[in-house]
């Protein structure tokens, strides 16, 4: 691994399904010969591109998992990560981008900013990762970059700037014009593999001149050697435009604009060099962590192979070696053998066997030196967690995952699929903190919960063809919640003589709506519940917090505060006190007009124009809300917010309305209050399993 | 409480009268470029949408975002307009009656009233109540629209619902014996109101030239928030 920094690059590469994100990793891993030969992510071949090493993705064609590689361009070593397009494995995208340095944030030259693209911008967002974008399949009817870029600004907020022009769209696409060099670049070979470099074509010089001028304009923003350049009308050259963009970019004041066709094999090889040129080294990030013996105190981490160690465990995978563990080193250097710490259980362990990965081939290594992503076997660690020299005891920030949304009943057909299923949920859960699973213990029945249908479907055609266990599913259902809408208070004593030592404890205060999932708040004062039962206090409540008095669905959304209560001498323990607040919580909880809550999902439906009413009326029917509606060329994007219970099977209906021409993504917005007639209707289904349980 | 006070402050409340806005099927607004009809229409909307009705916004200009933006724009200047109001009851407000409202945005090439049509049958065949207004900004009338007319017309036969239109006239044109803009004289019997928006001074005049017999009355606009000014 290289340990000149500056010549490092860790990217991902991200964008809505379908866009050509692994269509564009093949081009990428072929010109940097990484690989020999081009597959096509469904191509007639079969064989499926590289980085889609999953059966599953090579027959779907889409990429569940992301994947991790690196490749060599221009004496630069980058790592690249090719993350899932669809949105019920954004967890994948999430942990991608906590450990990336910068994004090829790739459009459809034709549809433009959509709806996963305005996802992956607000994660980009979340860890200020900065970005370059690529508007691909220009070659494709209705192509229109220009139209592109102008969406960037408009939709996401970014100040783009195109960098070059296209040499003919759609049929007729040749190559591009590069805005710096003012050269045109043809690609040629059966793979686009031999880069021709030629004079613009005469009719496009004055576009490209004005176009050359807008950039400059916008770029001299951060610069001053180019504004005087500018000003006092000097030469301005290609280092000190290229200067300018790459510190614009890496400030994320602005988003350079490339341009190309993967698929057709154009304008690949200058995207790479926009990587090189103009997203960030590992030296041009910083990284913070919390020091855990000072407080939490942020401490800046440095790219530094002397400085003791911190690396993040972002992604854990399975494999015939045991587990295969994802890190990025953030500080320091990993060699073979080395003792680290995992600073959240302060367990230590030996760095056993170290590697960098190809998709699913991996490279034996010695060493996983700062900048660097690698992996390593044989630790037994949990996402997110971090690892430390010995000498001292930082945490990296933890990565944001989301809450599943949907849940679905599973029952193994035999006796064998019942052993190989715990296998493969074991493994599952501890590889996607997205993914859960429990057992209802009233049924018995196995639940797996998830992002979305096709989330929950992939694992169980996973479960199937992966470890033989075949299983029977239950109707998805959703992960309805409780929560109240008023203040309530409480005052409740507990009390029990039974014989030998008794249970005394009395809590007062109040509970009430909140934001967070759930607050615990102490003004108890004078000492009317000694300090050593507090903690038992607060433990009561949260374990309320799991089934709700209502319909026994998770409570969230509480703040409780206690501010009075009693104890006594003989009689109160923790015990005690659990109960009491156990208590108090059912005595308010009625009181403060507890509702139910629902997953709402933002549904954005691209379909042909002729079909929009349709589309539109197809959202009406299931309790939508339509946000709105644009026409895009021959297109048309339909966006609403849907609940989940009524988004069951829509793909199917969807189909049927439009002749199979549109598709929609989903996924979840909020929770909101459900109207009173559903949940009634949900209470009534509710008791009958109840009943039918006894 | 708050809806009311908003209601009562509307400029559409005084010039039109908000019962009246929605009596027919056809009403326009009309005036030279850049002078507010979007504006206007959009007061219109409010006012409908503070009544817990549904309405469509049809644009045949604007991109959703543009359209969305004139919406929170046009309610915060009528929010401002009746002094203080708790903010976070003004925003909540917002969120809740801005479900009520489906912007839409066409080409106008593509513009068509069948998928219009496709889209308010599912309100019937969902048992959920229709919008009671729609709103169609960006048609050009010095085109013949006769044929989109008509088909708008069944529209509002079939499903009740009473259209607003921006209609855009030139200063260089003679007005009709009637007064009317030449946009307007053509299709004058289909209109059962229309809005003459002109700037005056540094306001801008709302001259009512159609609506029964309130015609000719006059009232003056703020130019930058479209608020009546006293």
């Amino acid at each position: 691994m290289i340990r000149d920094l500056e010549k490092v690059r860790n990217i991902g590469i991200s964008a809505h399904i379908d866009s050509g994100k692994t269509t564009l990793t093949e081009r990428i891993l072929f010109y940097t010969d990484k690989i020999y030969k081009i597959n096509e992510v469904r191509g007639k071949d079969g064989v499926g591109a590289v980085m889609d090493s999953m059966e599953l993705e090579r027959e779907r064609g889409i990429t569940i998992a992301s994947a991790a590689t690196y490749c060599e361009w221009d004496k630069h070593n980058i790592n690249i990560i090719d993350t899932p397009g669809h949105v019920d494995f954004t967890v994948e995208v999430e942990r991608s981008l906590r450990v990336l340095d910068g994004v090829v944030l790739i459009l459809c030259s034709v549809s433009g900013v959509q709806s996963q693209s305005i996802t992956v911008d607000q994660q980009m967002k979340r860890y200020k990762v900065p970005c370059i974008a690529f508007v691909n399949k220009c070659d494709r009817s209705g192509a229109n970059p220009a139209k592109v870029s102008r969406q960037l600004r408009d939709k996401l907020g970014h100040n783009s700037v195109i960098m070059q022009l296209p040499i003919g769209l759609e049929d007729k696409h040749e190559g591009v014009v590069d805005l710096v060099a003012m050269k045109a670049y043809y690609f040629e070979g059966e793979n686009g593999e031999i880069i021709i470099t030629k004079d613009m074509p005469a009719q496009m010089l004055e576009e490209a001149q004005i176009a050359r001028e807008e950039m400059i304009d916008a770029v001299s923003l951060f610069s001053e050697e180019l504004t005087d350049a500018i000003l006092e009308e000097n030469d301005i050259t290609e280092e000190l435009i290229m200067s300018a963009v790459r510190t614009g970019t890496i400030s994320r004041q602005m988003t350079p604009v490339f341009l190309g066709s993967a698929y057709k094999n154009k304008a690949v090889q200058p995207l790479l060099n926009a990587v090189i040129s103009y997203l960030p080294s590992p030296l041009d990030i910083e990284n913070e962590a919390l020091d855990m013996d000072n407080n939490e105190e942020t401490v800046i981490l440095e790219s530094s192979f002397e400085k003791p160690t911190v690396a993040l465990a972002f992604k854990l995978e399975d494999g015939q070696y045991g587990q295969l563990t994802y890190i990025r080193v953030y500080q320091g250097c990993i060699n073979k053998g080395d003792t680290l710490v995992n600073s959240r259980d302060g367990k230590k362990f030996r760095a056993g066997r170290l590697i960098r990965m190809h998709s699913s081939q991996t490279e034996d290594v010695e060493a996983i030196p700062a900048g660097h992503i690698g992996a390593m076997f044989g630790v037994d660690c949990a996402s997110g967690d971090t690892f430390v020299s010995p000498t001292i005891n930082y945490s990296m920030l933890a990565m944001h995952v989301m809450e599943p949304v949907i849940s679905l009943s599973i029952v193994p057909k035999d006796n064998k699929a019942q052993i190989n299923m715990s296998k493969a949920l074991n493994r599952f859960t501890k590889e996607d903190p997205t993914f859960k699973t429990h057992v209802d213990h009233e049924t018995g029945d196995t639940i797996i919960q998830g992002m979305g249908e096709l989330h929950l479907e992939v694992y169980i055609e996973r479960m199937k063809r992966e470890y033989g266990a075949e299983v029977e599913t239950g109707k998805p259902r959703v992960a309805y919640r409780e929560t109240i809408t008023r203040k309530a208070l409480f005052n409740y004593t507990h009390k029990k003589q039974t014989g030998g030592a008794g249970q005394y404890g009395r809590i007062a205060g109040f509970m009430e709506p909140h934001d967070d999932e759930f607050e615990f708040v102490n003004k108890i004062t004078g000492g009317r519940i000694p300090t050593q039962y507090i903690p038992a206090c607060k433990q009561g409540f949260e374990g309320c917090m799991g089934k709700g008095p209502k319909l026994d669905f998770p409570v969230t959304g509480i703040k409780v505060t206690i501010d009075d209560g009693a104890f006594h001498a003989v009689d109160s323990s923790e015990m005690a006190f659990k109960s009491a607040a156990r208590g108090a919580f059912l005595e308010a909880y009625n009181k403060a007009k507890p509702v139910i809550k629902e997953p709402i999902m933002k549904v954005v439906i691209e379909t042909p124009n002729e079909f929009q009413g349709s589309c539109m009326g197809l959202i009406n029917q299931r309790r939508g809300i339509i946000q709105g509606s644009q026409e895009e060329g021959v297109m048309s994007v339909v966006e609403s917010q849907v609940p989940l219970s009524d988004m069951f099977g829509f793909s199917t209906v969807l189909r049927s309305a439009t002749q199979g021409k549109a598709q929609f993504t989903m996924e979840f917005s909020t929770y909101k209050q459900v109207p009173i007639s559903i949940a009634e209707e949900i209470a009534r289904k509710k008791l009958e399993e109840k009943a039918q349980k006894k | 409480m708050l809806k009311k006070d908003l209601i009562s402050k509307s400029p559409v409340s005084k010039a039109i009268g908000i019962e009246n806005l929605k009596q027919g099927k056809f009403g326009a607004v009309l005036s030279r470029a850049g002078v507010g009809k979007t504006s206007f229409l959009v007061q219109i909307a409010l006012t409908q949408l503070l009544k817990d009705e549904k309405i469509l916004h049809i644009s045949l200009d604007d991109p959703i975002e543009k359209i969305n933006l004139r919406y929170s724009e046009g309610y915060t200047n009528l929010v401002d307009s009746i002094g203080y109001v708790d903010p976070q009851k003004a925003v909540r407000l917002w969120e809740d009656i801005n479900l009520n409202k489906v912007g839409i945005s066409y080409n106008e090439s593509t513009f068509d009233s069948e998928k219009i049509r496709d889209y308010l049958k599912s309100f019937k065949k969902a048992n959920l109540a229709l919008p009671c207004i729609m709103i169609i900004d960006g048609l050009d009338f010095d085109k013949d629209v006769s044929g989109i007319l008509e088909e708008l017309e069944n529209l509002n036969h079939e499903f009740s619902i009473f259209i607003w239109f921006s209609m855009k006239s030139h200063r260089e044109e003679k007005l009709s014996p009637e007064g009317y803009p030449i946009q307007l004289d053509t299709h004058k019997e289909i209109f059962d109101k229309a809005i003459f928006l002109q700037p005056v001074e540094d306001k801008i005049e709302a001259v009512i030239l159609k609506d029964g017999d309130r015609t000719d009355q006059r009232y003056r606009l703020d130019p930058a928030t479209m608020m009546i000014v006293e």
